[in-house]
């Protein structure tokens, strides 16, 4: 339904194309050799990671490193889970945490999102222009008042004070509406002759359409709340309640002292579901961040 | 199917609204809580000597006149313009030839294998991403020294020196974020209709004419856009710096927002770190400005 017109190129334009297919340049050469260079360049730090985490603990400081370790110790990834710090603590908090923010949100801003696109009441507009306004606000000046309002509700050191402030997105408010607003009219319309009030026109129709749009916010928030520091940073005090970004900060230790091949190998898992996400729904999430212009 | 009829005694516009107002409800409660109370109590905070035992006490503008002669402030400021200007350029510039490079005739393979490389960073951590290059830039056992020294380059401070340490976070800052620039520029210059080079190409302009007459006049808005979203979101870089260096050395490379944080959360300083964060706003919606202002008026909207 919503897959752009795809047009089938004539006969003219393919004759056009053949005849513009240029012989080989030396320019293109120059850019493969660019392209591939700045693509090394990104990749080495990973690959660094990758390979230091495997590496035989004395191994790691070695220079020059051992891009290839001369003995595979898979049995990195089973230090940080052994080590002072409760490790698979921090994972599970930081899955929790990202988990109970993303449901808020799909929740939250595909019901807001729907109102704002196929809804009319009094004050629409201006309800939502009052939105997109606040996205303008940055999280530094709002974190005091947030810190001293969860003070008082006893709530500091809880992962309640990182949920409940992610339960809403600004961001995702007006995703939604882009992706409902796609959606035909008439779709509506037949739902009204049948008899459907507005509740039902929302759950049973808008929103079994709009799977795509569901993911990538999803993904967005998810990988947002799985990353997330600064809020962390302020609000856990515990190790107990500590989420991932944290717990590998402690594991680095101070002026990095941790060992590099457990701290890689906690880095490699913290990652690993970002890299999962991305190899499954690159597509989603690089048309959603064209589109939107959030950075991750 | 039986029909729902709830609130019989309604016209359907009156239910239309009615159902409007309960959808926003969720999100308006939150944003009632979490955006618009926090952001009134913070204008008043920052006219508060605040304290945590609850005698705190209006001040006027003592805050305010503390901005004009705290020099750290000034310093984390200017240590925040400083990365704004290189991250936001370094990284549209070098986003920008990426997808230029990008852009031209390429197997759709190689083009996608380049662009999920150039991408990837964007969605790991900036706290990953600095424990990552804490180990690299390491002065004796990283690795970047080790390959600088092979080809006779001396070892450098990375981050126990004040001007390198910022180089230090610049590099960082390029290497993660540049791929969301390449990303955007993409799709701009796959949006430029290839008619208009052909036209030009008919009336004999050469390769840099095109880039210069009709790529770049057309991606202006893209590159505007660009240029804003990183200028706001390097203005408050945080979690990168605050793993990678702690602001150090010293204050060499303390943001403003890592200031905000040690003033609020470190030392208590509610009212004082509150009116920082609100210069930081104005800053924020001045950009933001300009750029809707901008925007309205200048760009070749199709």
């Amino acid at each position: 339904m919503f897959t752009p017109q795809t047009k089938l190129p004539s006969a003219a334009t393919k004759a056009a194309q053949r005849r513009s297919r240029k012989p080989f340049k030396w320019q293109d050469l120059l850019s493969y050799a660019l392209l591939t260079i700045a693509a090394i360049l990104v990749l080495l730090p990973l690959l660094w990671m990758f390979s230091t985490s495997l590496r035989p603990l004395g191994d790691s400081f070695k220079l020059p490193p051992q891009w290839l370790p001369t003995q595979w110790r898979f049995e990195n990834y089973l230090r940080p889970f052994e080590s002072n710090v409760p490790f698979e603590l921090f994972f599970w908090n930081s899955l929790k945490i990202a988990a109970l923010t993303t449901l808020g949100q799909l929740i939250s801003c595909s019901m807001a999102g729907y109102a704002f696109a196929r809804l009319r009441f009094p004050g629409r507009d201006f309800l939502f222009i009052v939105l997109l306004a606040s996205l303008m606000v940055p999280g530094q000046v709002t974190i005091i008042p947030i810190y001293l309002l969860m003070a008082d509700l006893q709530l500091v050191n809880t992962h309640a004070s990182l949920i409940l402030p992610g339960l809403i997105s600004v961001f995702g408010v007006f995703l939604m509406r882009q992706f409902f607003k796609q959606m035909p009219q008439e779709l509506f319309d037949a739902a009204r002759v049948d008899g459907a009030g507005h509740i039902r026109s929302f759950a049973q129709i808008a929103l079994p359409l709009v799977g795509p749009g569901l993911a990538t916010l999803g993904i967005i928030a998810f990988n947002a709340t799985w990353n997330g520091y600064f809020a962390a940073l302020i609000f856990l005090t515990s190790w107990e309640q500590m989420t991932l970004p944290q717990g590998i900060a402690l594991l680095t230790g101070y002026m990095s002292s941790g060992n590099p091949s457990i701290v890689m190998a906690a880095v490699t898992m913290a990652i690993l579901p970002v890299l999962a996400v991305f190899i499954f729904a690159q597509r989603w999430i690089i048309e959603a961040l064209t589109r939107s212009g959030l950075k991750g | 199917m039986p029909k729902i009829d709830w609130m019989p005694s309604f016209t359907p516009k009156t239910t239309e609204a009615l159902a409007g107002y309960l959808f926003i409800l969720p999100t308006f409660i939150g944003f009632a809580i979490f955006i618009l109370y926090p952001l009134v109590e913070s204008l008043r905070i920052s006219f508060l000597e605040f304290s945590i035992l609850g005698d705190s006490r209006y001040i006027e503008l003592d805050n305010y006149a503390k901005l004009l002669t705290d020099t750290r402030l000034h310093r984390t400021y200017s240590n925040t313009i400083i990365f704004t200007m290189f991250a936001v350029f370094l990284n549209a510039g070098i986003g920008l030839l990426l997808a230029v490079f990008l852009n031209r005739r390429m197997p759709a393979l190689m083009r996608n294998f380049y662009r999920s490389v150039f991408f990837f960073p964007i969605l790991i951590a900036h706290t990953y991403i600095a424990v990552i290059w804490r180990y690299l830039y390491q002065q004796d056992t990283g690795i970047i020294n080790y390959y600088l020294g092979t080809v006779g380059i001396d070892p450098a401070p990375w981050l126990s020196h004040p001007q390198w340490a910022m180089a230090a976070i610049i590099i960082m800052d390029v290497w993660k974020n540049t791929g969301f620039a390449m990303l955007v520029f993409l799709a701009g210059l796959q949006s430029i209709p290839q008619t208009y080079y052909e036209a030009a190409q008919l009336d004999g302009a050469n390769e840099r004419q095109l880039f210069f007459r009709i790529t770049i006049p057309l991606l202006s808005p893209t590159i505007f856009f660009i240029l804003v979203i990183f200028m706001i979101g390097a203005l408050q870089v945080f979690d990168s710096i605050i793993v990678l260096t702690d602001g150090g050395p010293g204050d060499a490379t303390r943001s403003v927002v890592m200031y905000i944080y040690q003033q609020a959360f470190q030392r208590l300083d509610f009212g004082y770190a509150a009116a920082v964060s609100w210069t930081l706003f104005l800053v924020i919606m001045a950009v933001t400005l300009v750029q809707f202002l901008v925007s309205r008026r200048w760009v070749h909207y199709e």
